[in-house]
C-alpha cells in the first residue's frame, strides 16, 4: 500500500456531493464502466487507488487502516472505532450528509423524557418481564458508550438490519438509536426523542487513517489534496 | 515457576480447603452475562453467533457458569453450603493490548456460608495465601464495599425511585452527578386526572383518553399500567421536590474516602455523624470488623490494603466487599488476584428461583508470571 488509497460512497446523495466537492477543488472523479461501476480514476493527484464503497465500509476501511482516507459519515466512525476519536483524525467537516443520531421512546410513554427517566423505566420493566428493555440499532458501539456515560443500564441491544424505527411497532424493541434529520418519519412511528437524548450531530467528513502504512508517496498526494480543497490545519496532516 | 507450577501451588490451596473442583460450561448464551449484568459488559466479551442464529458467549469468566451450577443444584433440592474450585480458562477481550484474550483462572466460590465480615476475611485469607504459594509479594491491595454507598442512601430516606436510581447510576460509568443535579419535572396538566383517579380501571381509562386527546399511539411492550407506575414515581419525586442539597454533599463526602483500609471505618463513621445517618451502622461496623480480621490474619498485608468507597463500582455482579491485590511489573488494571462477594448472583442467575449468599477469589496465573519477572 504505497499509493494513496482514497474512497468515496459509491451511490447517492453522498456520492454526488463527495464528486462535487473533489471536483471543486480540482480533483474530477471518472468512474470506468460507467455508472454502475465501481472503479474509478480521480484526476490530479498522482497515481492514487481511488475507490468506491459503502460509507460503512469506508469507515471500516479508515479505522482499521485498509484505506488511507475518504469521505463517510462521523456517525459510522464513531461508532466502528473500537476505542473512539483517537482511531480515525476527521480532516474536514463537508457541510452535507447532516443527520442526529438520537434516542426515541414511544410518544405513549409520557412518564420517559430524559435518559435518567429511560433508566427508571428500564429498571421498573425488568422487574415485571424477567428481561431488560430492547434497544434497536445499527450503532452498537456508539449506543453502548452513550448510555454507559449517561449511567443508562437497564436495557439490551438488539442490532437492527433496517427500518429501525418500525421496531416499537413491530414489538421487537422498545427503544430505538437511530439517524434522523426532520424528525418526521420518528413521529409518523409514534415516537420521540428524549430530551437529553442527542449522541451526536453528524455529517460527512473527509478523514483520514492513523493506522494504515502511510508511505511518502502515499502523503505527498494527501497534501496536494490538501492543498487543493484549501484544507485548514497542518497539523492534521502531521498527527498522520 | 512455571505457568503449570503456578497454576498447581494455588490449586492446592483451593482444593486443601475442601472445595470440589470443576470445569463448568466454556460456552454460555450470551442471555447470561448480558441480561445479568447488561450491555456494559459486552465491550469484553467474546461473542459468536451458533448455527441457528442465537448470540453466544465464551465464559468470561468461572464465576458465572460456577454460579449457574449452583443455581441448579438449589433448584434440584440439595441445600446447604457448597464450595467449588477450579483451575480452567476464560475468555475476554483485551482492555490493554498485552493482555492475552484466553487466560487461566485459578480460584474458589463459596457458596450459601453466613455472609459476615468473618467469611469476607477468610475468603480474603485463602487468596492471599494462594499469592504467597506463587511465591510472589503483593505491592498493594485496593478494597472497596459496594454495600457501603446504598447504605448510606437508604439512610437518606429518599423517595424510591430516586434512592433506585442513585444506587443503579452508582455502579453505572457515568456516575451519579447528573441525576444528583437534574431538576424534577411538573406533570402536565392532561395527566393529572390519571394520577388522581379513584381505582386502577379509571387510572387506566384516563390515561387511555389523554393519549387519544392527544393523537399518540399506544406501541412497545410496556403496559398501561407500567407507564401509570412511572408517571406516579415522577409524581413523587416532584413531591418530594428533586434530590435535597444534603444527599449531594453526603455522595460528595463518600466519594473522597480514598484512606488504609485500617482507617476506612473512621472515615465512613465521620461522615454518617455529620449527616444523623445512623442507619450506616451496620454497614460500618462490617467494614471494620472485616479490616479487624484481616490484620490478624495476615499482619504481613495491613500497611499495604487502601479503601476507597467507588471502588469496584463498575464491576459487575459484586454487590459487598471486594479487593483486587496488584504486584510489580504490571498495572493497576492488571491485578495478579482479585475476588469478592456476590449475594445476590445466583437469585439473579435463576430469577429467584434460588437463592444463595456468594463469596469468592481467583488468582491469574499468567500475571503472576509477569509479576515475578523473568528468571524467577
Amino acid at each position: 500500500m504505497t499509493r494513496l488509497s482514497l474512497a468515496i460512497p459509491s451511490k447517492g446523495r453522498l456520492k454526488e456531493k463527495s464528486e462535487e466537492w473533489l471536483a471543486s477543488a480540482g480533483f474530477p472523479v471518472t468512474q470506468i464502466g460507467g455508472e454502475r461501476g465501481y472503479q474509478a480514476e480521480i484526476a490530479g493527484l498522482g497515481d492514487v487507488e481511488m475507490r468506491l464503497l459503502s460509507a460503512r465500509e469506508i469507515a471500516q476501511g479508515l479505522v482499521d487502516g485498509s484505506l488511507h482516507a475518504g469521505v463517510t459519515g462521523e456517525d459510522l466512525l464513531h461508532d466502528l472505532a473500537p476505542v473512539g476519536e483517537s482511531d480515525f483524525h476527521v480532516l474536514k467537516r463537508l457541510g452535507f450528509g447532516g443527520a442526529d443520531v438520537i434516542v426515541a421512546v414511544p410518544q405513549a410513554w409520557v412518564d420517559v423524557d430524559t435518559m435518567s427517566d429511560l433508566e427508571a423505566a428500564g429498571a421498573a420493566f425488568r422487574k415485571a418481564h424477567h428481561r431488560r428493555l430492547r434497544v434497536a440499532t445499527k450503532y452498537m458501539r456508539l449506543t453502548r458508550r452513550f448510555f454507559a456515560a449517561r449511567s443508562v443500564g437497564e436495557y439490551r441491544l438488539v442490532e437492527s438490519a433496517g427500518a429501525t424505527e418500525a421496531a416499537p411497532t413491530t414489538g421487537s424493541a422498545d427503544v430505538i438509536v437511530d439517524i434522523t434529520s426532520t424528525g418526521a418519519t420518528l413521529k409518523a412511528n409514534g415516537l420521540k426523542i428524549l430530551s437529553d437524548g442527542l449522541i451526536l450531530k453528524s455529517e460527512a467528513v473527509f478523514a483520514a487513517s492513523p493506522g494504515a502504512v502511510w508511505s511518502p508517496e502515499a502523503r505527498a498526494s494527501l497534501e496536494v489534496l490538501f492543498a487543493g480543497a484549501a484544507i485548514k490545519g497542518k497539523e492534521l496532516l502531521e498527527k498522520i | 515457576m512455571t505457568h503449570s507450577a503456578i497454576v498447581k501451588a494455588a490449586r492446592s490451596r483451593f482444593e486443601g480447603s475442601g472445595a470440589e473442583l470443576v470445569d463448568p460450561a466454556y460456552i454460555l448464551p450470551s442471555d447470561i452475562p448480558l441480561e445479568l449484568s447488561g450491555e456494559a459488559v459486552r465491550a469484553r466479551l467474546c461473542v459468536f453467533t451458533d448455527h441457528r442464529g442465537n448470540e453466544m458467549v465464551m465464559r468470561p469468566d468461572l464465576t458465572l457458569p460456577v454460579a449457574g451450577m449452583e443455581a441448579e443444584r438449589l433448584a434440584s433440592g440439595t441445600n446447604g453450603p457448597k464450595a467449588y474450585c477450579y483451575a480452567a480458562e476464560a475468555f475476554r477481550l483485551p482492555a490493554a493490548s498485552e493482555d492475552p484474550m484466553e487466560f487461566t483462572q485459578v480460584g474458589f466460590e463459596w457458596f450459601g456460608r453466613d455472609s459476615g465480615p468473618v467469611e469476607d476475611a477468610e475468603a480474603f485469607a485463602l487468596v492471599h495465601e494462594a499469592v504467597r504459594a506463587c511465591g510472589v509479594v503483593p505491592e498493594a491491595v485496593a478494597m472497596g464495599d459496594l454495600a457501603v454507598f446504598p447504605a448510606f442512601i437508604d439512610a437518606l430516606g429518599l423517595p424510591r425511585v430516586t434512592a433506585d436510581l442513585l444506587k443503579r447510576a452508582f455502579r453505572q460509568e457515568g456516575g451519579v452527578r447528573a441525576l444528583v443535579e437534574a431538576a424534577p419535572v411538573p406533570i402536565e396538566a392532561d395527566l393529572v386526572p390519571t394520577l388522581e383517579a379513584a381505582t386502577p380501571e379509571e387510572a387506566e381509562a384516563a390515561f387511555r383518553a389523554a393519549l387519544a386527546e392527544r393523537g399518540i399511539p399506544l406501541i412497545g411492550t410496556r403496559s398501561v399500567s407500567e407507564i401509570i407506575a412511572g408517571l406516579r414515581a415522577r409524581a413523587a419525586a416532584l413531591a418530594a421536590g428533586g434530590v435535597p442539597d444534603t444527599v449531594r454533599d453526603v455522595i460528595g463526602a463518600l466519594a473522597s474516602v480514598n484512606c488504609t483500609a485500617s482507617e476506612a471505618a473512621d472515615q465512613l463513621d465521620a461522615i454518617a455523624a455529620r449527616y444523623s445517618l445512623s442507619r450506616t451502622s451496620a454497614a460500618i461496623e462490617r467494614v471494620a470488623r472485616r479490616m479487624e480480621l484481616i490484620r490478624e490474619m495476615l499482619p504481613e498485608l495491613k500497611a499495604i490494603c487502601r479503601f476507597r468507597s467507588g471502588f469496584g463500582r463498575r464491576f459487575t455482579y459484586y454487590d459487598g466487599f471486594l479487593f483486587e491485590t496488584l504486584g510489580p511489573n504490571l498495572t493497576e488494571r492488571q491485578p495478579i488476584a482479585s475476588g469478592g462477594r456476590y449475594d445476590g448472583l445466583v437469585s439473579g442467575l435463576s430469577n429467584g428461583k434460588a437463592n444463595a449468599t456468594a463469596i469468592g477469589g481467583v488468582v491469574r496465573p499468567d500475571r503472576v508470571l509477569r509479576a515475578k519477572g523473568r528468571g524467577a
